[in-house]
């Protein structure tokens, strides 16, 4: 294998293989990328044997072939070396990295690529196609929400489903819940619900342009995404995600209004004296007004007022403070609705207007 | 500020006198006078735990394995532990001890500190008040206690032991080395075996001996914390004993088996035993946890120890039993023998700390609510047990 290719071309997509790569021994053909060259293009693939990722660059290729070699390594000498093009070429089981037109000679031991795991892979047909930007605002409007309890194995990933037409995403921690519908208009291939772990669905909103379409397949065991020259695929997580629908409220009595960043500010604020344990922070709502408080510690109190919309009757409500400023963050609107019906009952928060989206969360004892 | 009360600090340690076996023997008047060994069965595997002064005459004490108790006291009458009576006795004399102060601390079922201080006027000197309490928990309950007065509890508990069985003996102040010079350097509390052997490596035989050496030079040679505790026992400078209430930070339960087992069902009924156990005890401190640890000794005296912490606090024995099976299943391959198994809540915190409640109904959650129930009739004195933990005969099927 020989080749010849750009410093800055390879860089990027060896930088993404090493995020998926957990292993950190360089005797582990699991630590390798694979590297394969033909018809003028080279295809890089990595693996932690859950999420697999393959990506074709542009190459001039004067032999073809193809090799592994251990990544973290080859990702650092790649970094090191200056701007330009770079020759690589496999001899006696090594990797000879050259860059052009300078006297630099590293040489990388290298795992035949045939001990290399095989990568999971779909029919062309399975796929079904919708806008980068919907699935990049499904991920960021419910993956915070997912739970790390690996006793609650079922909750470590973002359940996805279609109901009729829509594509539906939902997270939960079993104490807040994270709810986004994208109607897609009967483009979405009919699967049955899945639940995706959140590895999977961080790199591709890291990936992704948010421009132009993904394709995406969902089988039992896996799922697929094909967009920009790269195939990202992942296991799904086996189990039975919790039947949601049953505690999102149908409705809710009371509703207040108040401007998204002023709660954040405050609620940042008053936090910094929040028992760091329990994190909980008490919302006093009187009419047109929300008093943060902190509760009194060893340490100290800190109370704030802001305005807000509110007529309802006040009420007292204690919230782990995460669970609020989590959500808080990704609405996507300068005012945002609370609803709520009693302080033990789950609140919502969404955006003041029309959206897609919508966040529970169960609020804490208040003694 | 507070003005410091113009009394002496006076302290009394009281510690029930052999009490499993002072309680049997007087439930039972034909075992008075009788060496009375209690633990487990003859011929059975285990330890003493507990017996009466006539079978220590004969080298019996607790901790011994039962088998050698037999050889050295065949006569004896061995008795199984009735934890559950010795409480109720417990109980009872703790009760009469509020009659004298309110300040007691209770540090194990057998052994309280009663602070006396500013009580002269109420109950006259310290040995008055001493021989009262005796008189008293004697009419009362028929017991014999040994009562050791001192200015800290450490001097206190060294007295009473100094003055057992049945004694009365007072530290007056001043007095302190006097007293600690009479004791052997065993006596003296939280002296461990090994420190004990090299103290004897460098020819230091008395509680005497050991003062002649600075605090530097013993925190060199037992280091930080055994040296300062050295350094401060040998002169009766209080070491700071239980000065806080008893924390414990961990609950646990263990069993050890009668001969080793390598049968799931046995070990897991036990395990479920168990985790009641640590559940009711839990709740009874109102405590509550996220981890729980699974300890494990197998038949060549190997142990370990597998724990795990979860986001939720756990409020069930059916979850303590649940995690508990998974943890054993991570150190057991199923068929080698095991000789103790324990399970445990660890890393305790307070039990009314604020809660994050779910969102869904926990699956779980339909068995705290039961479990707070019995736990409510338990304290009622109700009797109820787990239809699994019944050793009956027929099985439920498993699905």
């Amino acid at each position: 294998m020989k080749f010849t290719c750009e410093k800055n071309n390879l860089t990027k997509e060896i930088s993404i293989a090493q995020e998926i790569i957990s292993s950190k021994n360089a005797l582990s053909i699991l630590s390798n990328v694979l590297l394969e060259a033909d018809n003028n293009t080279l295809t890089i693939k990595a693996t932690d044997l859950k999420v697999g990722f393959e990506t074709s660059i542009p190459v001039d290729i004067a032999v073809p072939g193809s090799t592994t070699v251990y990544c973290d390594k080859f990702l650092s000498i790649l970094r090191s070396l200056p701007d330009g093009d770079i020759e690589f070429e496999l001899k006696d089981g090594k990797l000879y990295i050259k860059p052009l037109f300078k006297k630099i000679n590293f040489q990388l031991k290298s795992i035949a690529s045939e001990q290399y795991p095989e990568m999971q892979s779909i029919a062309e047909e399975n796929y079904f196609v919708i806008p980068q930007a919907d699935l990049i605002e499904m991920i960021g409007q419910t993956i915070f929400a997912v739970s790390d309890d690996e006793t609650r194995y079922f909750m470590n990933g973002v359940f996805m489903e279609n109901i009729e037409g829509s594509l539906i995403m939902v997270a939960t921690d079993g104490r807040r819940l994270s709810y986004i519908k994208k109607n897609t208009a009967g483009t979405v291939k009919p699967f049955s619900g899945v639940i995706i772990p959140p590895k999977v669905l961080q790199l591709i909103s890291k990936q992704s342009s948010g421009e132009g379409t993904i394709q995406v397949a969902v089988t039992e065991k896996s799922i697929f995404f094909k967009f920009d020259n790269q195939t990202i695929s992942s296991s799904l997580i086996e189990g039975q995600f919790p039947n949601y629908n049953r505690v999102i409220p149908e409705s809710q009595s009371n509703e207040l209004t108040v401007k998204r960043d002023e709660l954040i500010e405050a609620v940042k604020r008053v936090s910094l004296l929040v028992e760091n344990k329990s994190r909980r922070i008490f919302l006093n709502l009187t009419n047109g007004l929300i008093e943060l408080n902190s509760e009194e510690s060893e340490i100290g109190v800190a109370t704030e007022e802001i305005e807000c919309a509110y007529d309802g009757t006040d009420t007292l409500i204690a919230l782990n403070y995460s669970y609020l400023i989590d959500p808080l963050r990704v609405i996507d609107n300068e005012n945002i609705k609370l609803l709520f019906t009693e302080s033990n009952k789950a609140i919502t928060l969404q955006s003041a207007e029309e959206s897609d989206y919508f966040h529970i969360v169960m609020p804490m004892q208040l003694d | 500020m507070k003005n410091k009360p113009e009394f002496s600090t006076r302290i009394l340690h009281v510690d029930l006198d052999a009490f499993y076996a002072a309680v049997e023997q007087h439930k039972n008047p034909d075992l008075q006078g009788k060496p009375v060994v209690i633990g487990a069965s003859p011929g059975k595997r285990g330890v003493v735990s507990a017996c009466s002064y006539e079978a220590r005459k004969y080298g019996v004490h607790s901790a011994m394995p039962i088998s050698i108790a037999r050889r050295l006291c065949p006569e004896a009458v061995f008795l199984p532990v009735r934890m559950r009576l010795y409480q109720a006795v417990s109980a009872e004399i703790m009760e009469i001890f509020t009659a004298f102060t309110p300040d007691i601390c209770q540090i194990s079922i057998d052994e309280a500190f009663l602070d006396m201080t500013g009580t002269d006027r109420l109950f006259g000197s310290i040995e008055e008040t001493g021989m009262l309490i005796k008189k008293t928990v004697k009419e009362k309950t028929g017991l014999t206690i040994s009562i050791g007065a001192a200015e800290s509890r450490f001097l206190a508990k060294l007295a009473s032991d100094f003055g057992k069985p049945d004694g009365l003996h007072v530290v007056e102040k001043g007095s302190e080395l006097d007293f600690l010079d009479q004791l052997e350097l065993k006596d003296i509390w939280g002296l461990g075996k090994k420190t004990l052997e090299r103290l004897n490596d460098l020819n230091i035989t008395t509680v005497k001996g050991l003062r002649d050496f600075s605090e530097n030079s013993l925190k060199t040679i037992f280091g930080q914390s055994a040296g300062g505790f050295l350094f401060r026992a040998c002169r009766g400078i209080d070491i700071g004993m239980y000065n806080t209430p008893a924390k414990s930070n961990s609950i646990s339960n263990e069993t050890t088996f009668q001969q080793d087992i390598n049968d799931r069902d046995v070990l897991e009924r036990v395990l479920l035993e168990l985790s009641h156990h640590v559940m009711f005890r839990t709740l009874k401190e109102n405590k509550k946890s996220k981890s729980i640890a699974v300890k494990l000794r197998f038949s060549d005296f190997s142990s370990t120890t597998a724990q795990k912490t979860l986001s939720h606090y756990i409020h069930s024995a059916e979850e303590i039993y649940s995690i508990s099976i998974e943890l054993l299943n991570s150190r057991w391959n199923g068929s080698s023998s095991i000789r103790l198994i324990g399970t445990g809540l660890l890393a305790l915190e307070d039990g009314d700390k604020p809660e994050q409640p779910e969102l869904f109904e926990n699956e779980f959650e339909r068995k705290i609510k039961v479990e707070k129930a019995v736990f409510r009739l338990k304290t009622q004195g109700e009797k109820i047990t787990k239809a699994s933990l019944l050793n009956n005969k027929i099985k439920p099927k498993k699905e």
